[in-house]
């Protein structure tokens, strides 16, 4: 027998139950609780200067991209390069999870990309939410990498006032695919932001998947990265930059499913005032995935005392000739670091910054496209400055 | 330029007094060596003076060119014209030395009231001072000493005091992990930095830096005061003799 719970005012306009701390998965984010505001699926208008002053945003404007634009969850023609999307032939991977059914009911669609050939190109997909009464607002994009192909995707996310955005990123690589990924997460202050990427490895693949995340109010995203064939090789990595009462909570599952592949994530987390931010990596291996390397790490720079950091790494081994780990660190500023650098003249808060910078800048190791490389350093250079 | 006045200094965090009773007068072009024993106050000295934190001066002043220096902070007295060159210069993941070194020098010159030194001078300045300390271009694109030996990171310490140009040098056992090779470009490098109006604190352990660096004038440092000060030759003296003998003499 089921006891009845009284619907939020969220559950209420969105028609389903949100999860709640009781789930261990969202123990750390209890969206029952931290949502309050009645966020029913709504679709928008925008004007063009207000388009194009929030694409404008972007922190890859000046990198040669491919771009699509999305506003308000819809495809936005007259500002996007892409607008006949393949239709998808994938198998949606995201059936019973939990921010794709919240995704649903915003009837958001996405673009279907079948990148094949000798493709070796950019595209940007910016999305942005214009200011209006709060309401879901959703995406669901669907990207294949044919066997061989090259890719590289932006996906960037800038929006004004209060709602709910959800992001569901489903992507296939076939085998020797090679597929960079770099999501830049700057909704507005008073958003919440939930996404689920979802990707599948074939033999051979490389991935470089990156999240900077630095906007919203409320921020969780769950990666699940599956490796379907051998030798693959993925590497996961981002960034959060948080300050006031923000809260990130990033949960990835690796699921090392066959034999002979590397995996590597790694977070640098900032926290300042009485921001929170909580790192879930969960790595599986299969009973037959032996040979497989799988590394995890996770750093938290806790600028104040009120800051809290949260990690909970889950490996789940089933073969015995492996190489797993796992580590954590959280701490403060380096006392001995920054005495250095105002020995030699530099201000306390240019110090700091310094410092910060630094620490950050350790994530963006493995993002190999030097335009993007830089446009993610200078972005993430003016966030700390606006934030510490 | 310093003057050091019957300084007490205790540890912050626990009773132990480190320096005893100070005083110590440094002009203008004088390079003064402070010589003792281990834990006669050598390093506390330097960080007293640089402002390191977990410390507490209970009694006694330093002033430097007649201002208060304690109540400085330590991007404040470097602005000053006060450089410290650690004993164990720290690793800084992350902060790359050239960036770090305009950064510096930049910073030091908005509080003199100075323009910011252009790109192309800075390059210039920083390629001028790296090639007469054998300091490598690849040094400069590393982070902050990170990676680097023993004697690189000497070298490039003396490498910033050189760009940075301060009034007052403080090199903490700078000879501490040379080579003789090494020592002698370490020493080289402060002797072109030695003018009429840069004073010089060497503290050492050991006599042999003050064959290359030859100071004015030699202080022995023992329980936290200066209990002897002599010309060159007492360094000499004390590398014969030792430090017993002058030590139990000014118990």
């Amino acid at each position: 027998m089921n006891a009845v719970i009284p619907k939020t005012a969220t559950e209420e306009a969105l028609g389903l139950s949100l999860p709640h701390r009781r789930m261990e998965e969202w123990k750390w984010t209890d969206l029952r609780r931290m949502l309050k505001v009645p966020y029913a699926p709504q679709i928008v208008g925008a004007d063009q200067k207000t388009i194009e002053r929030m694409i404008k945003r972007s922190p890859f404007a000046h990198v040669k991209a491919k771009r699509v634009v999305f506003v308000n969850g819809v495809l936005d023609a007259a500002h996007s390069e892409i607008t006949n999307g393949a239709e998808s032939t994938l198998p949606s991977l995201m059936d019973n999870e939990d921010i794709a059914r919240i995704g649903a009911v915003s009837g958001g669609k996405g673009l279907n990309l079948q990148l094949d050939g000798n493709v070796d190109q950019t595209i940007e997909i910016i999305h942005v939410v214009t200011e209006a009464a709060p309401r879901l607002v959703g995406v669901h994009h669907r990207i294949s990498v044919a066997a061989g192909a090259t890719a590289t995707l932006l996906e960037t996310f800038i929006g004004e006032g209060d709602y709910l955005s959800t992001a569901i990123v489903e992507v296939t690589l076939g085998d020797g695919a090679r597929f960079d990924r770099v999501k830049v997460e700057c909704e507005s202050g008073k958003a919440t932001h939930l996404s689920h990427a979802a990707v599948v490895l074939g033999a051979n693949a490389v991935l470089r998947d990156y999240t900077f995340t630095s906007g919203a109010a409320i921020n969780r995203q769950n990666g699940t990265y599956r490796f379907a064939g051998q030798n693959a090789d993925a590497r996961i990595s981002g960034a959060f930059v948080l300050s006031d009462k923000q809260h990130a909570d990033t949960r990835l599952v690796i699921d090392h499913a066959v034999p002979h592949c590397t995996s590597r994530e790694l977070f640098k987390i900032v926290l300042d005032d009485h921001a929170r931010g909580i790192f879930q990596g969960k790595v599986i291996v299969r009973p037959d995935a032996q040979k497989t390397d799988g590394k995890q790490s996770c750093n938290a720079l806790l600028l104040t005392e009120t800051a809290e950091f949260d990690a909970k790494p889950e490996l789940e081994i089933y073969a015995d000739d492996v190489v797993c780990g796992h580590g954590a660190t959280a701490g403060e500023l380096n006392h001995d670091h920054m005495f250095y650098l105002k020995s030699r003249g530099i201000p306390e808060a240019e110090a700091k910054a310094m410092l910060v910078s630094a620490f950050v800048g350790e994530s963006f190791d493995s993002i190999e496209n030097e335009a993007i490389r830089e446009a993610l350093l200078q972005f993430s250079a003016t966030r700390l400055k606006g934030k510490t | 330029m310093l003057n050091i006045n019957n300084l007490h200094v205790k540890l912050e965090d626990e009773d132990r007094v480190i320096l005893n009773g100070l005083t110590l007068d440094v002009k203008p072009g004088e390079v003064h060596a402070i010589m003792g024993p281990n834990g006669s106050g050598k390093s506390t000295l330097s960080y007293v003076l640089a402002g390191r934190e977990g410390y507490e001066v209970t009694d006694g002043s330093v002033t430097f060119n007649g201002e208060n220096l304690l109540e400085m902070s330590p991007d404040q007295r470097a602005a000053k014209g006060v450089f410290l060159a650690f004993q164990y210069p720290i690793e800084i993941p992350g902060v790359v030395t050239m960036q770090f070194l305009k950064v510096a020098l930049n910073a030091q010159r908005k509080v003199r009231g100075e323009k910011e030194l252009s790109v192309p001078d800075f390059m210039r300045l920083v390629k001028d001072r790296a090639a007469k300390l054998n300091v490598s271009q690849d040094m400069l694109k590393r982070p902050v000493n990170v990676g680097f030996s023993g004697g690189e990171k000497k070298r490039a310490e003396i490498l910033q005091m050189a760009v940075l140009e301060p009034s007052l040098c403080i090199l903490d056992e700078t000879d501490s992990g040379l080579d003789i090779d090494a020592l002698r470009v370490v020493a080289d490098g402060v002797n072109a930095l030695r003018s009429p109006d840069r004073a010089m604190v060497v503290i050492t352990h050991y006599q042999r830096l003050l064959d290359y660096i030859v100071p004015d004038k030699v202080h022995v440092l023992s329980a936290g005061r200066i209990v002897k000060t002599g010309g060159k030759e007492l360094a000499l003296e004390l590398e014969a003799n030792g430090y017993a003998d002058i030590v139990e003499n000014a118990a």
